[in-house]
């Protein structure tokens, strides 16, 4: 070695100093944070969209999820633990919910939050068909969180977690590390720039259709993909509709669910539909190993 | 291209006689890789992600691929330069020499991030990993690491022009600390994502260093071989020889992890097994056997063993070149096997697909941050010897 004892300790001085400054940014990232998401009395939503329907006994399942709704949304944020319970026995793959997100969030060809999966079983003739509709799980550990290098993913106070595309970089960590594939990445497709084209390859009529630039209103805000504008080359993911409970909608897979095999509520009201629902059935969550704790449950 | 050798001159075997042509050949080489990879450029900026191969369910591709290798390069280069520097090996001791051990780790470290930048979704924010970082990502952390190491770098590259100073050598350490930390940290960028069965390995960080070292040993070899001592068989053939043995070490230690892994996985076959399997007999399998193997491996084995410098030389020049097939044998196999099965046939699109194929696009762009690496490495090498005669001559 040739370094003399004082550049030896000056090095050893640098390498402790770079160590001990690593271990620090680490572990003060590591600790909870303020998400900058509105808490507290500010957050509670006095709605009227069920005042003029009188409760009674017998009602429609929807009408019972939308009165959790409101109930919960009365309530500050952190008090309210979404939760969705998806009964695959009535789940007849129609995909409406697919279809119906799909035209909520207007997403683009090759984006999407709620595919269904489809399992064949069985040997003829004794066959079955199951399905396994997929949305976020908003697992309460989401392994898509801490990866995120900018921040821009966390889990709210209600357990949702979503993404400020206004921050998000596009680097696509976040989908590599969902295991559940709940993530995908808006790569600036659209529907109708490849849709009037002839056999021979040439466009018919070419040019990009209006509507395809409609704005969003995914988290409340106005978001349309025109000019390359966020949400495009963002990660984008199933959020609950966070912008419908605001106003005392469900969510668009619950409404569009034509076998009512989808429902959704506040797991922290003991007699919500949802709560019951996990208590009275042998639920299960899609890849339990993996201890993402999903908030998406079903029941086969 | 460049030309600044500075060694002891006198006969080397198996050094021939230079003209005019290597050079001639190089400029070549690097005109057409820039004008095939400014095609590709132009395809990028024009039609964003459209043209290219990834997508949701493989959402990294070839140029991450090209990432972690530059970096690996970069850091294994600076450990085995800087370290011989500061350890006195003969050949590597010289100020000279350190310099273009800099040069081409930040040659390597600049394409690779270059790469990575363009293919962000929003490349336009990404200076955003440096204004509000999250540390528990690997990624900030990746980006801050190779930085901090490139200020570090440049730092160390201008004390080597002072002709005392008691902090080269401590800031040497401390950069070789952070080189041999941000290769073991690009395993560990996989490793801890738990939700790929291939990758959640401990052995990731150790085969990313292996590798790391293995190619940076084996590129500088080869730039000190053509560039530095081309007609040096004195400390420059010491220097070379320390270089090769490294790489041969490299090699063996990198193939005996490797075989640890795949043969654990295939005995009793687990959840890496579906993605070591689609390495082997998958669609590419030629990148494992042909590029990997006989490129990476058997062929530079056979020319290391010998006592010809040219041979080594081309061996090296082959282990940096190939060694990228062991970056996407991690990055693309560890993707390309799903979670939950029939995830792909529930919603159809090409970008929701558990395969990937690298296109056009992406293999020009490829071509580009190589011709951006040759050309970062000439001018350094310019500055190089500009800085070295001025700061040579009397004031």
């Amino acid at each position: 070695m040739s370094m003399d004892r004082r550049e030896f300790v000056k090095a050893g001085a640098l390498a402790g100093a770079g160590l001990a400054a690593t271990a620090t940014l680490v572990i003060r990232d590591r600790r909870p944070r303020h998400t900058g998401d509105p808490r507290g009395q500010e957050t509670i939503r006095h709605l009227s969209a069920l005042d003029g329907v009188p409760p009674r006994i017998g009602e429609d399942l929807l009408i019972q999820m939308q009165r959790d709704l409101v109930k919960a949304m009365a309530k500050p944020m952190e008090q309210r633990r979404w939760a969705m319970v998806i009964d695959q026995r009535k789940c007849v793959g129609c995909h409406a919910c697919t279809i119906g997100c799909v035209a909520e969030n207007k997403l683009p060809p090759g984006v999407v939050y709620r595919p269904v999966v489809t399992e064949e079983g069985g040997e003829y003739p004794n066959v079955h068909l199951k399905f396994t509709p997929r949305p976020c799980m908003q697992c309460e550990k989401p392994p898509c969180v801490p990866v995120c290098p900018v921040r821009a993913t966390w889990r709210r106070a209600d357990g949702v977690t979503v993404v400020d595309y206004d921050k998000c970089i596009g680097c696509r960590y976040c989908l590599t590390a969902c295991p559940y594939g709940a993530r995908t990445s808006d790569f600036g497709e659209y529907y109708t720039d490849a849709a009037a084209v002839g056999a021979d390859g040439v466009a018919v009529s070419g040019g990009r259709a209006p509507w395809e630039d409609q704005p969003n209103h995914e988290y409340g805000k106005r978001w349309s993909r025109g000019g390359h504008r966020s949400p495009m080359g963002n990660a984008r993911k199933c959020h609950f509709c966070l912008h419908r409970l605001e106003h005392g909608e469900l969510p668009v897979c619950v409404t569009t669910c034509i076998g009512r095999a989808t429902y959704f509520g506040d797991i922290s009201d003991p007699d919500g539909v949802v709560t019951e629902l996990i208590a009275r059935h042998n639920v299960h969550t899609l890849l339990p190993h993996k201890g993402t704790r999903p908030r998406v449950y079903y029941i086969a | 291209m460049t030309n600044v050798g500075t060694g002891a001159a006198g006969a080397c075997g198996g050094v021939g006689r230079r003209g005019n042509g290597p050079r001639r050949l190089l400029w070549t080489i690097w005109a057409v890789l820039a004008g095939l990879g400014l095609i590709g450029i132009g395809q990028r900026v024009a039609g964003g992600h459209l043209p290219a191969g990834y997508g949701s369910y493989v959402p990294w591709g070839l140029w991450v691929a090209l990432y972690f290798h530059g970096v690996g390069i970069a850091g294994g280069a600076f450990v085995l330069g800087a370290g011989g520097f500061v350890l006195g090996v003969p050949g590597l001791d010289r100020r000279d020499v350190l310099r273009t051990v800099v040069v081409l780790a930040i040659a390597a470290i600049i394409p690779a991030f270059m790469g990575v930048w363009l293919d962000l979704g929003r490349p336009e924010r990404a200076p955003a990993i440096f204004l509000s970082p999250s540390f528990t990502s690997m990624m900030a952390f990746n980006a801050w690491m190779y930085n901090a190491f490139m200020m570090i770098a440049v730092a160390c590259w201008l004390l080597s022009f002072r002709e005392r100073s008691g902090w080269l050598k401590p800031l040497l350490c401390l950069a070789i600390m952070f080189s041999i930390l941000f290769p073991s940290q690009s395993g560990a960028f996989f490793g801890v994502v738990g939700a790929k069965g291939f990758w959640h390995s401990a052995l990731l960080p150790m085969l990313f260093l292996a590798s790391a070292i293995t190619a940076g040993a084996a590129m500088l070899l080869f730039v000190l071989a053509v560039f530095q001592f081309k007609d040096d068989c004195g400390t420059g053939c010491a220097a070379l020889r320390y270089l090769r043995n490294v790489t041969l070490a490299g090699l063996m230690v990198y193939f005996v992890f490797e075989f640890a892994e795949f043969s654990i996985a295939l005995w009793n076959p687990d959840v890496h097994a579906p993605a070591i399997e689609l390495i082997l007999w998958g669609p590419y399998w030629w990148v494992f056997w042909i590029v990997h193997l006989l490129l990476g491996g058997a062929i530079p084995l056979g020319l290391l063993l010998t006592r010809r410098r040219a041979a080594w030389t081309l061996a090296a020049f082959l282990v940096a070149v190939a060694f990228v097939s062991a970056r996407l044998n991690v990055l693309v196999p560890g993707q390309a096997v799903g979670e939950i099965e029939g995830l792909q046939e529930a919603f159809q699109h090409d970008r929701l697909k558990y395969i990937y194929h690298a296109t056009a696009m992406e293999y020009l762009v490829g071509l580009f941050l190589v011709a951006a690496g040759m050309a970062v490495f000439h001018l350094g090498e310019r500055i190089n010897a500009w800085a070295a005669r001025w700061t040579a001559s009397p004031a």
